[in-house]
Order: structure tokens, then C-alpha cells, then sequence
């Protein structure tokens, strides 16, 4: 199956596990954020390009269950994405626990970002103290998934857990 | 050169993907959730409604165990807080029918409309807060239920919130705790107006507008006003919450009042939506 076939369930069970069953598992009144995880994996596994585009389509997602103006989240993590794409050579296949610090950072960017992107454009509720306990709760969080969702995205984009630098370039 | 072609690629994905994103950004501006824009969230949400119904009945019960491990220590207190309270209550009973009394009085008084005589549909809640901005909850039902925009929403004890969203079969409603939910209120039995705005969860709201020389005191209660509360306006008469603290710090040119939600706004089940629809007084 190639990767463009497997993009549209991935993304429908990450709809599905970012609008019903993560919100269950709160910590802090605190859920991960399940699409920008995978707008950060898809960076790490598929470079800045792949990243980008995820990014958007999993923003634009995140958009359809949100108030805030339609693509703020799509703007975001497509930023994101690509961000950390840039780096996706360097991270990858450094030691075990360099990728989960990287989605860690990314993720807390990510939300950062969010919130300051949607008070640009009048959103200000976003900015409130309630944002530290956010981000550092999403950090947290979507690192720890981190590994199950760059696993995905190697399925997603068919790439060899060794062979990514090369297949990607 | 294949690297630089690649990053020359990416660069122009990502130039595009902002600039698509900032036209539907000012597109949907423009539109205030009409157009395609809020068909696509309608359809989006219409679409995955029976994947998550699904999802709810099967991990509410884990996710239930979930947080009462996360929350121990906050279910410990609120256990304590809550045989505090009935103690309080007993002692409350037997003076409970005076107290009616004068409540009815004084509503009667600063003319406040009961809520009885207005039709309402029953509905559950199918959804806890998507996002961990916004404190909304979604509702088992839609447009083929009556529901519409600016409906407001309640239980037995008070106000829950507002539906901002409705689609064939789910409604959105965000709650009086949401950062940006304002609620015009008045105050019992000190009969002054203000504006209770929500300020996240499991936070109380807080009471702007109280000039320092009220005499607002701590277990007063807020209905809604009627009056002009952010861009809400709910019907008057709806019980909001009970004054839990208030203060004039010297130098202030209002009073520090703080509301706890008549609502349990953490832990609902079934909700009724009023029939009748909230003018937008921006």
C-alpha cells in the first residue's frame, strides 16, 4: 500500500483518539494533543516536507472540533512539523531518549505557538496562566507517546526504521 | 545539491500551507461560522459522532478510574468538604423554608422571570472538553432536536453554559467556566449587577463591575440579570452560583468578588437546553 493510501486512516484514528479517547485521560484537566503529536512524528520520520503537509491536514482536523478560527491549528502545526523536520537528520537516530525530548520540546513550541498565533488574532483567552500547566502537561504527555506515534509514521510513510535518511532524501 | 533541491521543496510546501492557512483564517473571520467553513465542522463532527459515542461507552469507565487515580488527592478533600457540607445542611433544613421564602421575595422583587414556563430538551452528554483551552462539552442532541445557536443550557441546580454550535445530531455548548464566557449577573439579596466571567476549569468565576460600597457578602446567590453580560445575553432568573469570597482591596475601584458554579460543571451527565434563544448584544 503506498504511504498516500495510509495517510487518510492514520489520520482518522488519530481524529478519533484525539477527540474520544484521550480527552478520558486527563492529567491536570490536561489531555495529549494526539494530531500535533503526529504532525511532530511525521517531521521526524518523513523530514520537513512530510512534516509540513501532515501538520496542516492533522491541524485542519484539530480545527473542525475547535472554537478558535479555522486552520489557527493548521497554521501551527504545520510550522511545527516542518520545524522539526529540519532537524530530522540529527534526531532520528541519536540515542533513544533524544527523539522523546525533541517531541517533548516540539509539543510545548507547538501549544506556545497556538496560543500566541490565536492572540494575534484576537484570541486572547488563549493567554492565561492556565497555558504554563498546558504546555508543560502536553510536553510531557506527547513525549511519552512519542515512540508509538513514530512508529506509525514509519508504517504511515514506509519507511525502514534504519533506511529513513536515505528513503526520505 | 539533491539536499538543497529538498529543502528548496519543503521551503515552498510550508510557504504555501501558511498562506492557504491565513486565507481561511480570514475567510472564516469573515464568515462568523457561516459558509462552507462551518459546514465543514457540522459534517466533521456529524461524521465521527457515532465512532466517539462508541469510544465514550467503552472508556468512560476506564477513563472514571483514570482520574480517581490522577485525582486522588483532590476527591479526598472534596470527599471531606462534601460531609462538611451535609453537616452544614442538616443544620440548614429546618430553616430552609424561611429561607425559600425569602428567596422567592427577593427574585419577585428585583423582577426576575422564572424558568419553569420555558420549554427545554433533555440531553446527555456525549463528550468532555475536546480541546485544553476550551471548556465546552457536546450534547447528544441537534438541529433535528430544536436546538439552536445561543440556546442557553442547565441542569436542576444552575446555569451550564451556551450552545455555540449545533449541528443534525450534537450541539456544542461552552461552559460559564470557559475563558471567554460572560455571563451578566445580579446578586442576592444586594440586588447589584455584574459580570461573571469564567476563568478555566475547576476554577470559580469572577465577578467584575461591584462597586466597593455594595454590601455583597459571602453565600449570596447570582441569578442571571438579563443584562448585557460580554456578547450573551441569557434570560433573568437562572441561578448562576453563590458569592464564595469577596474583598475591596484598598485603592480598587470594584470589589474582588468570586462565584462558585450552582452547576457541577466537572461532573455532568444529562443537561436540559432552554427553548428559547439568547440575543447576541455585541
Amino acid at each position: 500500500m503506498s504511504p498516500s493510501l495510509r495517510i487518510p486512516p492514520v489520520l482518522l484514528v488519530a481524529a478519533v483518539l484525539h477527540t474520544a479517547v484521550m480527552p478520558q485521560f486527563r492529567v491536570l484537566d490536561t489531555a495529549p494533543d494526539v494530531l500535533l503529536l503526529l504532525a511532530i512524528a511525521a517531521g521526524l520520520v518523513g523530514g520537513a516536507d512530510r512534516g509540513a503537509t501532515m501538520g496542516f491536514m492533522a491541524g485542519l482536523l484539530a480545527d473542525c472540533f475547535l472554537q478558535t478560527p479555522f486552520c489557527l491549528s493548521a497554521l501551527a502545526y504545520c510550522l511545527v512539523g516542518w520545524s522539526v523536520g529540519i532537524f530530522q537528520a540529527r534526531i532520528l537516530h541519536a540515542t533513544w531518549w533524544i527523539p522523546m525530548l525533541t517531541t517533548g520540546v516540539a509539543a510545548a513550541a507547538g501549544i506556545l505557538l497556538y496560543a500566541g498565533l490565536g492572540a494575534v488574532v484576537g484570541q486572547t483567552q488563549l493567554i492565561s496562566t492556565r497555558l504554563v500547566t498546558v504546555v508543560a502537561m502536553v510536553a510531557v504527555l506527547d513525549a511519552v507517546l512519542s515512540p508509538l506515534a513514530i512508529r506509525a509514521m514509519r508504517w504511515t510513510f514506509d519507511v525502514e526504521q534504519r533506511g529513513a535518511i536515505l528513503l526520505t532524501r | 545539491m539533491a539536499l538543497s533541491r529538498r529543502n528548496g521543496r519543503s521551503r515552498a510546501t510550508l510557504v504555501f500551507l501558511v498562506l492557504t492557512s491565513m486565507t481561511v483564517i480570514t475567510l472564516d473571520f469573515r464568515g462568523q461560522d457561516s459558509g462552507i467553513i462551518g459546514d465543514v465542522r457540522r459534517v466533521a463532527t456529524d461524521a465521527l459522532a457515532p465512532v466517539r459515542d462508541g469510544a465514550d461507552k467503552v472508556l468512560s469507565p476506564v477513563g472514571n478510574a483514570f482520574s480517581g487515580i490522577t485525582d486522588y488527592g483532590d476527591l479526598k478533600d472534596e470527599n471531606a468538604r462534601l460531609r462538611a457540607r451535609i453537616a452544614d445542611l442538616e443544620g440548614q433544613r429546618l430553616r430552609s423554608a424561611d429561607a425559600e421564602a425569602e428567596r422567592k421575595a427577593l427574585i419577585e422583587l428585583n423582577g426576575l422571570d422564572y424558568l419553569g414556563n420555558l420549554p427545554t430538551v433533555a440531553a446527555r452528554v456525549v463528550s468532555a472538553p475536546v480541546s485544553n483551552f476550551e471548556q465546552t462539552i457536546e450534547l447528544d442532541r441537534g438541529t433535528n432536536h430544536g436546538v439552536r445557536t445561543g440556546m442557553p443550557v442547565v441542569t436542576g441546580a444552575g446555569l451550564v453554559g451556551h450552545v455555540v454550535e449545533v449541528s443534525g445530531r450534537r450541539s456544542l455548548v461552552r461552559l460559564v467556566s470557559d475563558p471567554s464566557s460572560s455571563v451578566g449577573v445580579r446578586l442576592l439579596p444586594s440586588g447589584e449587577s455584574g459580570i461573571a466571567d469564567g476563568e478555566g476549569p475547576r476554577r470559580q468565576l469572577g465577578v467584575g463591575f461591584i462597586a466597593t460600597n455594595a454590601k455583597v457578602a459571602r453565600g449570596d446567590l447570582a441569578f442571571t440579570s438579563g443584562l448585557e453580560g460580554g456578547s450573551d445575553l441569557y434570560p433573568a432568573g437562572i441561578p448562576v452560583g453563590r458569592v464564595t469570597s469577596a474583598s475591596s482591596p484598598p485603592g480598587e475601584l470594584e470589589q474582588h468578588v468570586e462565584l462558585r458554579p450552582a452547576a457541577d460543571l466537572a461532573h455532568l451527565r444529562f443537561v436540559k437546553v432552554v427553548k428559547t434563544k439568547i440575543r447576541n448584544g455585541a
